[in-house]
């Protein structure tokens, strides 16, 4: 007894010792790491917030912080109002791209899962062996160099002689044209050039849903399948009554996975199409770098718009995260 | 209706067995043909490339694009590939460091003021790249790193990806062994360095090739902070060849297999990781 | 280790900036001295500036040029972002057009009086190149070339004699040369063009060959202010019109398939792809490097709209001193080496097949011998004037007329339409940039 409790004290008294250690260790570790993140994080953050309610091109020195003031003057929200309803070229072209990177996004979903999700129950009934291989193939566009899977998809959309106009020629097919550039192709209100994007960013990107499916289904308790089985589910039932609800949550978190990154899809509209024809495939983001880096080098304007698609992808975030929240039990 | 209860679930009742694998490889052949095209094209002579239409084999195949990308001195394509590793290699390093320590720390300890300060990195992830690419650029400019691959490096030290999932996973170490690490004395770097580390090869190994492969593949943040020839990464140079006014396809193509050609080295060997990493990442 | 971690982030910290920020002391004139040069990734070009970069080099032993080069989107690029840095080559190889923009915003050095003055200047040079070079009265660099996409086109012998055309040809008018193009037009068993008699629907041409339109019938695309724009003048409309119909009624090209981004008018005529390619002389050197075999000439052109020719230049690529040099005196020296010395000048627009900006190249036998393509536009440089201050040149002709009257042309607006558009967005953009 004795022993035990002069143990217990002097446990006490160096827990307290201890424990002030290992919170001075905690914060002096933590000081850098939080200082780098307020200068590479929270700073910019707060600078381009800032930027974007000014007039600010490098290329006038301004005479305010960071340059902003004197000759790049603060204008209020008047990036905003001619984002909205300006009718200077770089504000068509930007409402012009929300609506593209929307109709993109719009599109990519869809065809990435009606890809993905079969494909994924298919691959999961088949044997271990073949599953790593196929999956690992599959896989293999997603960790690919976009910039050197454009100049894959520039070959195969080669007007005239590329891969897929021999294809539909080989099938008895007439191909377009000109499967990137020609603005008049549009099929129900979807120009050609976009189909086409979002089939190559489809192509590169599916590897990433089909995997994660695939975990999700074989991470299905097999005994909830066996026992619908022995209460006399057949296969089809199974699926639909077993599998589908449990997949449902993944499949949704999924989504919205898919959605963001769609709306940050760059390389591929910057090279395959530079946003042509006609704008057709002109997105946010290529807007904000082209006005930004390659026209009039308006950053004040360029930092209104991506406040913009911040903003979107922000709704877009806190969705997930309530998604994540809800926690499913099998 | 089944007539044989199959041992795995599978699809049979809609396919067959045949029906799963033709589909499989259908879109096994659709997912490499593209590849294999532009890797036979690579092949072709000049005058080859620029026949319409083309056939799909070479008639001689030739290693002549490789051999004027590998050996023209004005192309700096050593130059190029090192910057590539360089990078990339480097920023693998210093993001395991970052990443497993700092997930140590809000994993382990207990202090006022963590949840703020987890709150803060973890803005990060929800601030998509574009919106500080700007400050970013500016910030790189003030810094005096513009043209410098240090560019690439220093604005990417704390991954916050990496320190969320570092966290999840030393959070799940028994805290035992620390304790008991404690009291023989040991120095919480210590602690860091020879307990946790140690047991920490698989989720290293996991985010290590993950930030290689992004880094390596990355374009547009290098494309805005770069300019001479000589510090260019890869996917840069591909895109150098393909803009210039006299087109020459096979250089292009060529430079495009060498951008691929290391990362499928690596995803050779290690998929199963690459594989587990993206779906794991995804959830967490 | 944590020690570790922090130095190694000072560490890094400090090395950059040393080497980004150092701010050498001026240096005697025998210390070693670095130059860096940037220029456009042509091959003409590259070949050209490297003989002379060698010859300035044995001339003053203590300096190194380094020279570096950029397609044409990332120069445009590295330039508009690394000037405002002060992160630039010493001696910039700066496209036309641009030299007012960065040195309105006090980014470059004028070229001081006793390298050369603006008088000297305008004696030696063609107004059209100089006044890409002249800012506000002030010389600010040499043009190196006269960028003119105007007045010529690349023939192709072989598409000529298998459409039974006469070789080569000898245009009065531009009606001649529509009726060549149309029998060259060849289309596929699929209705799908694979020959374009005429291919002049690229964003240059059509954006050159709108503005000369509207001269050749001695209108004006200024308004009264000289700032903003009039785009919708009667001679702007017809121009389009003109253009519309060189498609539409006389189906020379086929505007979705042969445009800027598809078809690139360059590679097209040299793949034989077009018979006729309206595209500017300084090509031509990269085509003999590029297409070794190809057989072509370069040609004149009639005016299209009027009975003269008229036109307006972006001036030309012109060398230029960024401000943040460190050795002034050697880039000027280095400058003037380049585009103001006449031997070198002739070397430069031979080898590059460039036009000439300086006037006593031109005139100069050597150099019609050297570059017998220049030939077809050597008589009209004096019809040239510089285009003058568009606000931002690459948005009004890539952004905004390029883009509207491939439109009009595809068959999507009128004239009108279209010369309504391009008036509005222009001005929009001119007041957005007060």
């Amino acid at each position: 007894m004795e022993i035990t409790s002069l143990f217990k004290k002097e446990i006490v008294s160096n827990g307290g010792k201890l424990m002030a250690k290992q919170k001075r260790f905690a914060y002096t570790s933590l000081t850098p790491i939080l200082l780098y993140m307020g200068l590479f994080t929270l700073f910019p953050i707060v600078w381009a917030v800032v930027m974007s309610f000014f007039s600010y091109t490098p290329i006038r020195e301004g005479s305010g912080f960071l340059g902003l003031g004197g000759a790049n003057p603060f204008i209020g929200i008047d990036n905003y109002i001619e984002l909205f309803t300006g009718t200077s070229k770089p504000a068509e072209v930007f409402r012009l791209a929300v609506k593209n990177t929307f109709l993109f996004t719009a599109l990519v979903l869809p065809l990435n899962l009606i890809v993905t999700l079969p494909l994924a129950v298919i691959l999961e009934s088949i044997g271990e062996r073949f599953k790593t291989l196929f999956r690992a193939i599959y896989f293999l566009p997603t960790i690919s160099s976009s910039v050197a899977l454009v100049i894959i998809w520039s070959y195969m959309y080669a007007p005239g002689w590329g891969m897929l106009s021999l294809m539909f020629k080989a099938v008895g097919l007439v191909p377009p044209k000109s499967w990137l550039q020609d603005p008049n192709t549009v099929y129900f209100g979807i120009p050609l050039a976009m189909l086409c994007v979002v089939v190559a960013h489809v192509w590169q990107d599916f590897g990433y849903n089909l995997v994660i499916f695939v975990a999700a289904l074989q991470s299905i308790p097999k005994t909830l399948r066996e026992a619908a089985r022995v209460d006399g589910a057949n296969t089809w039932q199974e699926f639909w009554l077993v599998v589908v609800p449990l997949l449902s949550r993944t499949v949704l978190l999924t989504s919205v996975l898919t959605v963001i990154s769609s709306l940050q899809v760059f390389v591929i509209f910057q090279l395959l199409t530079r946003g042509g024809p006609k704008n057709q495939t002109q997105t946010m983001l290529l807007s904000i770098y082209e006005n930004a880096f390659k026209f009039a080098n308006n950053l004040g304007l360029s930092a209104a718009m991506s406040m913009i698609l911040f903003i979107i992808i922000l709704i877009l975030t806190v969705t997930q995260f309530r998604i994540l929240r809800t926690e499913w039990e099998y | 209706m089944t007539t044989d209860a199959p041992k795995k679930p599978s699809v049979g009742f809609v396919l067959g067995k045949s029906g799963a694998y033709a589909i499989l490889i259908l879109g096994l052949v659709g997912t490499l043909l593209p590849f294999f095209y532009i890797m036979v094209s690579s092949l072709k002579t000049t005058a080859e490339l620029r026949q319409t239409p083309p056939d799909f084999f070479p008639k001689k195949p030739t290693f002549e694009h490789y051999t004027t990308i590998l050996t023209d001195e004005k192309i700096p394509l050593a130059q190029n590939l090192f910057n590539s590793i360089f990078v990339s290699l480097t920023r693998v390093i210093i993001t395991l460091f970052t990443s497993s320590y700092a997930g140590f720390i809000f994993a382990k300890y207990h202090f006022k003021g963590k949840n703020l300060a987890f709150g803060i990195i973890l803005i990060q992830i929800m601030i998509p790249f574009q919106v500080v690419m700007i400050p970013n650029y500016l910030l790189t400019v003030k810094l005096g790193l513009i043209d410098s691959l240090w560019a690439l490096i220093i604005p990417a030290f704390i991954d916050a990806y990496g320190i969320f999932m570092m966290k999840q996973f030393i959070e799940a170490m028994p805290t035992e062994l620390m304790d008991a690490a404690r009291i023989d004395g040991a120095s919480e770097f210590g602690i860091y360095s020879k307990i946790i580390l140690p047991q920490m090869g698989p989720p290293l190994a996991s985010l290590g090739i993950f930030t290689f492969m992004s880094t390596w593949n990355d374009y547009l943040w290098p494309l805005i902070v770069l300019t001479s020839p000589e510090k260019r990464t890869i996917p840069l140079l591909v895109v150098w060849f393909q803009t210039q006014h006299v087109s020459n396809q096979g250089l292009v193509l060529a430079a495009s297999i060498l951008t691929l050609l290391p990362i499928f080295i690596v995803y050779i060997f290690l998929q199963r990781w690459i594989v587990d990493q993206a779906t794991s990442s995804a959830f967490k | 280790m944590k020690k570790l971690f922090f130095v190694l982030v000072m560490a890094s910290l400090l090395l950059t900036a040393c080497g980004g920020s150092a701010t050498e002391a001026p240096t005697a004139s025998n210390e070693p001295v670095e130059i860096r040069v940037w220029g456009h990734q042509a091959p003409a070009f590259n070949e050209a500036n490297q003989k002379m970069f060698d010859d300035f080099m044995a001339a003053n032993p203590n300096v190194t040029i380094k020279y570096e080069t950029f397609p044409w989107d990332v120069f445009i690029q590295t330039i508009q972002t690394s000037l405002p840095a002060g992160n630039t080559a010493d001696v910039i190889l700066i496209p036309g057009g641009y030299t007012c923009r960065y040195a309105a915003g006090g980014q470059l050095l004028d070229v001081p009086a006793d390298v050369m003055t603006l008088d000297a200047a305008k004696d030696l040079f063609y107004d059209a190149p100089l006044g890409g070079q002249t800012c506000d009265g002030k010389l600010y660099g040499f043009p190196a070339e006269y960028n003119i996409e105007y007045g010529g086109a690349y023939v192709n012998p072989a598409l000529f004699e298998a459409a039974g055309v006469a070789y080569p040809p000898a245009w009065e008018n531009w009606d001649a040369v529509l009726a060549d193009a149309k029998k060259m037009t060849v289309l596929g068993s699929d209705g799908v063009m694979t020959i374009a008699g005429l291919h002049y629907t690229n964003s240059d041409q059509l954006f050159t060959y709108f503005l000369a339109g509207i001269l050749e019938q001695n209108g004006n695309y200024f308004a009264e202010d000289g700032k903003h724009f009039n785009f919708n003048s009667p001679e702007a409309i017809a121009t389009i019109q003109k253009l519309m119909d060189m498609t539409q009624k006389d189906g020379v090209v086929d505007p979705i398939i042969f445009n800027a981004d598809s078809e690139w008018v360059g590679d097209s005529f040299a793949q034989g792809h077009n018979a006729i390619g309206v595209l500017g002389s300084w090509y031509a050197g990269d085509a003999k490097i590029g297409y070794p075999d190809l057989k072509f000439d370069y040609v004149p052109l009639p005016p299209m709209m009027g009975s003269e020719h008229k036109f307006v230049s972006v001036g030309g690529w012109g060398y230029v001193v960024g401000k943040s040099t460190q050795h002034p005196d050697i880039a000027w020296k280095l400058a003037a080496f380049l585009g103001a010395d006449q031997a070198n000048v002739l070397f430069f627009n031979s080898k590059s097949a460039t036009i000439p900006a300086m006037k006593s190249v031109a005139a100069d036998a050597k150099y019609v011998e050297a570059v017998p393509f220049a030939a077809a536009v050597l008589p009209i440089l004096d019809a040239g004037a510089y285009q003058g201050n568009l606000t931002d040149p690459d948005q009004l002709a890539y952004e905004i007329v390029y883009p509207t009257i491939l439109d009009a042309v595809q068959g999507n607006l009128t004239a009108e339409e279209a010369a309504n558009s391009i008036n509005e967005a222009a001005n929009a953009m001119v007041d957005a940039a007060q």
